[in-house]
């Protein structure tokens, strides 16, 4: 088990290496200039090749892969160009947010997935089956700007159910309060697209000769579904819920832009938006990282779920 | 012993201001100003930050030796920490400053727990700051070719990679701890203003390099001598401001303006001690919908209306009724800004003085029409203006009228006549034959794209092609800087209200500065440079008429519009007014007790 | 898996068979090709031509609320027709711009030039006299009301939307056929050849999946300076690949060691031959279903994009440039262009998802 996690890490490697060397073309090669925005409005070019100097942006390229390379080794990305605040500091300050909403949606979407694409499966074929599939793809066909932009005006606003926006210093205040709209929309969107997933999982391990042995064995239908195939089913979700959460962390930007959570996806962006490298670089390769350790950890419970499944 | 000094030049400073240190405080903690950012802030270093909404959190925790006065308009320049307003001598090339005894830092361990008095020497370490290469500030240009022995000590440090804070420059004369005198290369009438721009602001030596990091910068501790402290800070999300219990006070005596809202601000506010507002509570909130419901809900006192909201809350420039119902009332100003459109006089197509040029860019002119632009991309919030400088800056005159109107077909005419003749498509070429097509700059939000599209139209209805080309901001900067883009709106917003200020846009040495048109007419230059050397006056608006006509005739730009700038205030805010300048006033105004909790209000 | 099925030449009939039984697919085909329709019309320029055109008043609202009195109290100001600032009655430099009028009514005698010259005074001053002779065309009015409403500028809503979901399924569908593209032939190597080609692709696709996708656009994005819907259609293709390489390379690794494929070898088909016209034929309706999943996939991102600014450029509509506008419409009252971008989208995501759902269960019927 261990040799197999050592091996996992280690073949880690080489990806993540492809990771930094994409972010280092794309961030230090070709990306903007910083130099002219740092100089703010009245800048000379002696003022920006100091600047350019300051950031060691005037270095030639392999000299800077060589720091970037050191920086990800120790673990110190430096400091944002734009406010001066510790990488490290930006990405710890702002998981919190992030995750107080990411953590109750995806448990909230993924058990309420479950159960319904379960008794979906159960009636499959049958009318409400179909129109449960229509209703699914009708929403998944709304774009979640409009989702935001008009629960936020009528349920927050005009019904007064939420706050319109914010969030506060207080954990439960933040989670019950101030994420309650936030994780709703999440919901929403969500549901729909998982739904349809996971009954294709079901139906894909209904059609398997165990169950038919099951059924022929006596077992009530909702015992073999409820165990069996979602024991069987467990291992495709888990992958791709797990797989999925890493990236989510950027996606909530919207979500996050909308109603002033502090979060990584909002800071994503304004780091873009800022060209401030350090942070898109930073979170890049950490999000990255993260990637690829939960898709270890994915297969890891592969092996805790179904203990047939051998990991190489 | 030394101890005991201290404690008795504080009761005697106490004395002095009439007012006792610790009783200076008249700030009440429960009235709590709830405020909104539009934009993350950075950080509160004053020589390094350059965004507005962290330069509101600067001034109210720091403060500079001049500064406005909060009801006069066009803006009065008046002492803040300086005694009185700078002696200047020499033919505007001596300043003479006296600084306010008894102002102190507010504590902090750097101080080694001693209290901490302002001197002019803070001032100065402030100053030299700017010029530090190692802090790349933006604001270096403040002090730039201006202060005798100033430039050289920042050459020297380029070279050695160190400021040396220890040299004396000869340009800041330290006559004893509170006189500082000012040395000047040239005649520069302006200085006052700057000393009154928040980059200038004192700071400690002792917390800078207690706190600095790698690059020299304290972005994440302030201490300053000003009325706010910075009590709580989550980056990007909150900030809360409280009153500084050290900070000295004043009785608020403002004189009423021609405005007529002034008396009833005078009124409610007369004769008491401020700051009253005990706590300023600033969220950020980026999106405009967001922003609006949290007003409407209550959650914010004072909201700065965007131009996409502006509808919503205005009609023709007066509040809604509906909001005026509610208590809610508008405090509406004209920014001192331009934005001008501006054709790169060094691109081969669009640029150059010959007269098929002149005429092309004339006609372009003449085709846009700004007061459409005014009403849909900003929603009526704007005035067309006529003159360089805007409404509200000294040296605008509401008098001028430009030379350049709105006529497209006087426009089609004009590119007839110089042979940019049509060909079959509709679309006009050079006068050799060959293609012309010209590419405007916006940046990629929807104001951006809203004003392609105003151009789009106007170089459809005169035949020429327009390639439109968004960018992000910085990479636009970086374009502008190297002449590289064609033709773009750009918008200019005074660090100090003198006509200056919006002059140099225009003079041939800032070309890669600010002068983004990359303009050169030496008849323009030749003028800018004798009006450097004289103060404001009609002969100095003699010289800028004659360069607004060159602008005109020449045609290197088309002057634009001025935005307008609402504030809302609800019921509980108490006199206040948007001031063109400063950028934060809640250190003027006051607020109603609150009655009720807010966070439960519909 | 049954292979008879796949080889005889049946399979495709035999999917469009159950495909036709399926009376919601059916319907679902019908409304997609009604879109593929208006597409068609609108890109030769048969309908919504003039779309860009200012037929309304800005915010015209759709003819079925009739009376525009709420309008007209909302935006006073921007009803006023494109006129010279000084017939704004409103002007706070009205005054001034008066005098400015007579002025101008008197020729350019009465500005004060301070000295100085214009070097195009002669000419201007002779165009001027010349124009003052022709009468002007004058400008065609204005409709107050729409079918469906006017946006911002006065263009019709309804030709709007047209045009917009000209651009949006172009996007989509051009930017699936690239990804797909893309994934099937890095898949096809990948697995065809397998041993360091695959590891290489291999390599390449965990560090493309490993990068957050948002991000990744954002930075395909930023290299990509030039602005277009080009510029889309290559950010979402080069981004998108990865789903069907996954999964064309498993197909592949199957059906290279199926006796037809190594008949092939004997007969002396070379590889390219083999990989593409043996093998491909089996595997195109993995495929097709992964086009039709990408097209809606990429149609909802391309909405995403425009809101980050990285949308259609200046002058072309889409849904994502309309909902972007849209989206502080809805706090001032303004809610048709929201509804007609949003109802034209979710009418052909819907219909389309359908569709494929049904393709699928047709071309691969082990799932029922």
């Amino acid at each position: 088990m261990t040799a197999y996690i050592v091996r996992r890490l280690w073949q880690m490697l080489p990806t993540l290496l492809g990771v930094v060397l994409l972010v280092f073309v794309l961030f230090n090669w070709v990306g903007g200039d910083p130099a002219y925005i740092l100089a703010g409005k009245m800048s000379n070019p002696q003022q920006i090749a100091n600047i350019r100097a300051q950031l060691g942006i005037d270095q030639p390229y392999y000299v800077q892969l060589w720091i970037f390379l050191k920086q990800i080794a120790s673990f110190n990305f430096g400091a944002s160009w734009s406010t001066g605040e510790t990488v490290s500091h930006v990405l710890a300050t702002r998981l919190g947010p992030s995750l107080t909403v990411l953590v109750p949606l995806t448990v909230m979407e993924t058990v309420i997935a479950i159960g319904l694409a379960l008794a979906v499966a159960y009636v499959r074929g049958s009318l409400t089956d179909r129109m449960v599939m229509i209703a699914c793809t009708v929403g998944m066909s709304i774009s979640i700007l409009v989702y935001i932009i008009v629960f936020q005006y009528w349920l927050a606003y005009k019904m007064g159910l939420f706050p319109v926006q914010g969030w506060g210093d207080h954990f439960f205040d933040n989670l019950f309060r101030y994420s309650a709209l936030p994780i709703l929309i999440g919901l929403v969107v969500s549901i729909a697209p998982d739904l349809r997933l996971f009954r294709t999982f079901f139906l894909d391990e209904i059609n398997q000769d165990y169950v038919r042995t099951a059924r022929s064995k006596g077992l009530s239908e909702p015992r073999i579904l409820w165990v069996h195939v979602l024991r069987n089913a467990a291992i495709p979700i888990v992958t791709y819920v797990m797989s999925n959460l890493p990236s989510l962390l950027i996606g909530e930007f919207l979500i996050e832009r909308f109603f002033s959570i502090p979060g990584i996806g909002r800071e994503v962006i304004l780091a873009v938006e800022r060209s401030d490298f350090p942070v898109i670089k930073a979170i890049t390769v950490y999000v990255a990282a993260a990637t690829m350790i939960f898709n270890l950890l994915a297969d890891l419970l592969y092996q805790a779920i179904d203990p047939r499944v051998q990991l190489k | 012993m030394r101890r005991f000094n201290w404690l008795l030049a504080l009761v005697c400073a106490g004395f002095l201001s009439l007012a006792p240190w610790p009783a200076a405080h008249a700030a009440d903690p429960d009235k709590v100003l709830h405020y909104a950012f539009v934009a993350p802030e950075t950080g509160f270093d004053p020589a390094v930050t350059r965004d507005l909404y962290s330069a509101e959190v600067i001034q109210s925790i720091f403060e500079t030796l001049y500064t406005y006065d909060y009801l006069a308009r066009p803006a009065k320049l008046v002492p803040q920490t300086a005694v009185a307003l700078p002696e200047i001598t020499d033919g505007g090339k001596t300043y003479t400053i006296h600084l306010k005894r008894g102002i102190y830092f507010s504590p902090d361990p750097a101080f080694g727990g001693k209290p901490r008095e302002l001197t002019m020497a803070d001032y100065v370490y402030s100053f030299e700051r700017l010029l530090d290469p190692k802090l790349a500030s933006p604001h270096s240009w403040l002090f730039e070719g201006k202060v005798v022995g100033f430039d050289e000590a920042a050459a020297r440090a380029r070279e050695t990679g160190h400021f040396d804070y220890d040299a004396p420059i000869p340009g800041f004369e330290l006559v004893d701890r509170y006189t500082l005198r000012i040395h000047l290369k040239h005649p520069d009438y302006n200085l006052g203003m700057i000393l009154a721009h928040e980059p200038t602001s004192a700071v400690a030596r002792e917390v800078i390099e207690k706190y600095r990091d790698a690059s020299g910068q304290v972005m994440a501790h302030p201490v300053g001598t000003g009325a706010y402290l910075l009590s709580k800070w989550v980056r990007g999300s909150r900030i809360v401001l409280t009153a500084n219990p050290g900070y000295r006070g004043f009785i608020w005596n403002f004189k009423a303006g021609s405005d007529p809202g002034d008396r009833a601000i005078v009124a409610a506010m007369r004769g008491k001690r401020m700051p009253q507002i005990g706590k300023v509570d600033i969220r950020i909130m980026v999106e405009d919908q967001s922003r609006w419901l949290a007003f409407l809900d209550r959650q914010i006192d004072l909201l700065e209306l965007e131009g996409p909201l502006a509808p919503k809350a205005l009609v023709d420039g007066h509040l809604r009724p509906e909001l005026a119902a509610k208590g809610i009332r508008l405090s509406r100003i004209i920014d001192p800004e331009i934005s001008y459109y501006y054709w790169n006089m060094q691109d081969p197509v669009v640029g150059g003085l010959s007269p098929a040029k002149i005429a092309l860019r004339r006609a372009i002119a003449m085709a846009y029409d700004v007061q459409e632009e005014i009403n849909v991309v900003w929603n009526g919030e704007a005035v067309p203006l006529q003159y360089p400088i805007p409404p509200g800056v000294v040296g605008y005159d509401p008098d001028y009228v430009s030379s350049v109107h709105y006529h497209p077909r006087l426009a089609n005419a004009l590119l007839d006549r110089y042979g940019y003749r049509r060909g079959a498509d509709g679309y006009r070429t050079l006068p050799d034959g060959k293609p012309l097509t010209i590419t405007y700059t916006a940046r990629t939000d929807s104001n951006g794209t809203q004003e392609s599209e105003m151009w789009k139209k106007t170089f459809d209805s005169i035949g020429i092609r327009m390639a439109s080309n968004l960018m992000q901001f910085p990479d636009i900067l970086k374009a502008e800087k190297e002449c590289h883009l064609q033709m773009r709106t750009s918008p200019w917003i005074a660090d100090y209200p003198d006509g200056d200020n919006f002059m140099q846009l225009f003079y041939g040495p800032n070309i890669h500065q600010n002068n983004n048109g990359c303009t050169e007419i030496p008849a323009y230059d030749r003028r800018y440079e004798a009006s450097q050397r004289l103060p404001d006056g009609p002969e100095r608006d003699r010289l800028y008429h004659q360069m607004a006509r060159i602008l005109e005739v020449d045609a290197p730009i088309l002057i634009g519009y001025a935005r307008y700038r609402n504030m809302l205030a609800q019921p509980d805010v108490i006199g206040y007014k948007k001031h063109p300048i400063l950028h934060c006033e809640w250190l003027y105004f006051d607020m109603t007790k609150p009655k009720r909790d807010r966070s439960s209000t519909p | 898996m049954n292979d008879a099925v796949r080889h005889s030449p049946g399979l495709w009939a035999l999917a469009w068979r159950r495909l036709r039984a399926d009376r919601v697919a059916m319907v679902a085909l019908a409304i997609v090709a009604l879109y593929l329709v208006s597409l068609l019309l609108s890109a030769t320029g048969v309908i919504a031509r003039h779309w860009d055109a200012e037929v309304g008043v800005s915010y015209a609202p759709p003819s079925f609320l009739g009376a525009e009195t709420a309008a007209q109290r909302d935006a006073p100001r921007i009803k006023v027709p494109p006129a010279p600032p000084a017939e704004n009655p409103r002007d706070p430099l009205g005054p001034l711009l008066k005098r400015l009028r007579a002025e101008r009514a008197a020729g350019q005698g009465g500005i004060d030039y301070y000295g100085i010259q214009d070097p195009l005074a002669g000419d201007i001053t002779k165009l001027r006299a010349k124009l003052r002779a022709e009468p002007d065309a004058g400008v065609a009015k204005k409709r107050a009301t729409l079918p469906f409403g006017a946006d911002k500028w006065g263009h019709d809503i309804v030709q709007k939307t047209i045009k917009g979901s000209e651009t949006s399924i172009v996007v989509g569908l051009t930017a699936a056929f690239l990804a797909t593209l893309l994934g099937t032939l890095f898949g096809a190597i990948s697995g065809y050849y397998g041993g360091w080609v695959d590891d290489c692709f291999n390599w390449f696709y965990s560090v493309f999946t490993s990068v957050p996708y948002l991000l990744l656009i954002l930075a395909v994005a930023a290299v990509l300076h030039q602005k277009g819907v080009l510029t889309i259609v290559l950010i979402l293709g080069l981004t998108g690949w990865t789903g069907v390489y996954r999964l064309i390379r498993a197909e592949y690794l199957k059906h290279k060691q199926r006796e037809y494929v190594l008949a092939a070898d004997a007969i002396g088909a070379s590889h390219a031959s083999r990989m593409f016209r043996h093998i491909f034929p089996n595997v195109s309706h993995v495929a097709l279903v992964q086009l039709s999943i990408l097209t809606v996939a990429f149609i909802k991102s391309e909405v995403i994009l425009s809101f980050l600014g990285f949308g259609v450029p200046v002058g072309v509509a889409s849904w994502g440039s309309m909902l972007n506008e849209a989206q502080n419409e809805l706090i001032l009252g303004k809610w048709w262009q929201l509804v007609a971008a949003t109802t034209a989208m979710a009418v052909l995501v819907t219909a389309f998802s359908v569709f494929t759902d049904a393709l699928r269960d047709a071309l691969d019927p082990k799932l029922k």
